[in-house]
């Protein structure tokens, strides 16, 4: 059966690149009014085969707890999301719905997956954790970082454009996150902050 | 003190380089008064330099992509305003990283960041990479190369994990190929260009190893001069005259002080101010 596998992955200690992006965003970039929390995570999704969630959930969990390519247990914490079929199985201790720093009423949650273009590092995913996954067989890895950022607005379409002035490069004032010459870019999730779980 | 740095070389320290002491040595190597310039020092100091060096290194770490958060810093608006003016402006490695995401390299719309200086695509191996390449000088309008014949070959050394210049936008290097602005590529020491690895030592698109505005005076490369400005920095053994000078100076502790094949760019900017000796 075939599986789908979500891992994200955050610093549990101060993550330093989040303070620079935030003071960079809010004191030099002047969106202090529009920006009001931020995390960040490293993501990988695996494509895989596998007698059903729970075969795969175990084994890939078991892995990435195990490797600090992935998880170091002192210093991150998880969250992993397993879908076959109509089965979904998560694990770790990490609660997606509930990361959400400075959410209030007018706060949209917006998630932006960053990606490289052209990277070595998914092939070298595959190779290191494929052949430690028993009876589930890995057919894919994609990797790259999401930014969560909570931001002021008055609807989903005004809280996706400011993500976008906020994130992507295009002149030297506009755009931080992201350099679509040699990133891609998505927005996986813009939902209110409040009363909203699951993700899209 | 307005302008008191007026005819000097400013050499830029953000926070996290690391190269700018041999930076500065290589520019007075040249007779050019050099000094360091701290990121956030009153930026009207720096009216009526000679010129500006961004220098190698990590500047904030690297954080968020190579050269970005110094690109959103407030100097870098007086930077913009002289580089508009005419002043010359080199970015060395870190420094390059930082001209690109500011949009004054290529500068085809100033300011506008149409390049990037994406993580290295090698064979066989991923992130850092540092060695020795050779680099063929073009033809160009660039100041800082103007003491090279066209298509001199030299050896200068790079240290770097994201130096692959790239474009999802392929006229962009169009326009930069028929302005002139590829200044430096990387090929063999015979001079020849190979796209491939290790000739290309980051999978730059069409081997660029440095980029210049239209106008010339601002100039992004991400091998380093300085660390090729004398002779005992060149190592023993390498191929091409260089290397041969280098090895027969062994014997020869004054020959060791001698210029290196990376002052050039120093001594180009020396030309031009009129300060080489």
């Amino acid at each position: 059966m075939k599986a789908t596998a979500q891992l994200w992955v955050r610093l549990k200690v101060i993550d330093l690149v989040v303070q620079t992006a935030w003071i960079t965003l809010t004191e030099t970039m002047g969106f202090a009014d529009d920006l009001r929390g931020m995390l960040r995570y490293a993501w990988w999704r695996f494509d895989a085969d596998g007698t059903g969630a729970a075969a795969v959930s175990a084994a890939i969990d078991r892995e990435i707890r195990m490797d600090s390519a992935f998880t170091n247990q002192n210093k991150h914490r998880y969250h992993l999301a397993v879908e076959a079929g109509d089965e979904r199985i998560v694990t770790g201790d990490l609660d997606l719905d509930a990361d959400l720093p400075g959410a209030a009423e007018g706060i949209f949650a917006c998630d932006l997956l960053v990606t490289e273009k052209e990277s070595g590092a998914d092939a070298g995913y595959l190779e290191r954790l494929g052949p430690r996954l028993g009876d589930v067989r890995l057919s894919g890895v994609r990797s790259g970082e999401v930014w969560r950022l909570l931001v002021r607005a008055k609807d989903q379409a005004e809280a996706a454009a400011k993500v976008e002035e906020m994130a992507v490069t295009r002149t030297r004032r506009h755009g931080l996150l992201v350099n679509p010459h040699y990133q891609g870019f998505a927005l996986i999730r813009t939902a209110p902050s409040t009363g909203v779980t699951g993700e899209s | 003190m307005a302008g008191r740095y007026k005819g000097v070389v400013a050499i830029i320290q953000f926070p996290g380089v690391n190269c700018e002491y041999e930076t500065a040595d290589a520019v007075r190597s040249v007779g050019l008064p050099a000094e360091l310039f701290r990121w956030n020092e009153d930026p009207d100091l720096l009216a009526g330099a000679a010129a500006i060096v961004l220098p190698g290194g990590f500047s904030y770490q690297d954080r968020i992509r190579a050269g970005v958060v110094a690109a959103k810093d407030r100097i870098m608006d007086t930077i913009s305003g002289l580089a508009r003016e005419g002043c010359p402006v080199l970015g060395i490695c870190n420094g390059a990283q930082v001209l690109v995401e500011s949009g004054f390299i290529p500068g085809l719309h100033w300011e506008r960041v149409d390049l990037a200086l994406a993580p290295n695509v090698m064979a066989d191996r991923d992130g850092y990479y540092c060695t020795w390449t050779w680099l063929r000088c073009e033809r160009s309008p660039c100041l800082w190369t103007g003491a090279f014949a066209e298509g001199e070959v030299v050896p200068v050394p790079i240290a770097h994990a994201e130096g692959r210049f790239t474009t999802d936008d392929e006229s962009v290097i169009e326009k930069m190929r028929a302005n002139g602005q590829i200044v430096l590529r990387y090929c063999t020491p015979a001079g020849e260009i190979d796209p491939a690895f290790p000739v290309n030592p980051n999978g730059s698109v069409e081997n660029i190893a440095g980029v210049c505005n239209p106008e010339g005076n601002v100039l992004a490369m991400m091998p380093h001069p300085e660390r090729a400005s004398w002779l005992r920095q060149v190592p023993e053994g390498l191929a091409g005259s260089w290397g041969r000078r280098r090895t027969s100076a062994a014997c020869d502790p004054g020959k060791m002080e001698d210029a290196g094949p990376g002052r050039r760019i120093f001594e180009s900017l020396g030309i031009r101010t009129g300060g080489v000796r």
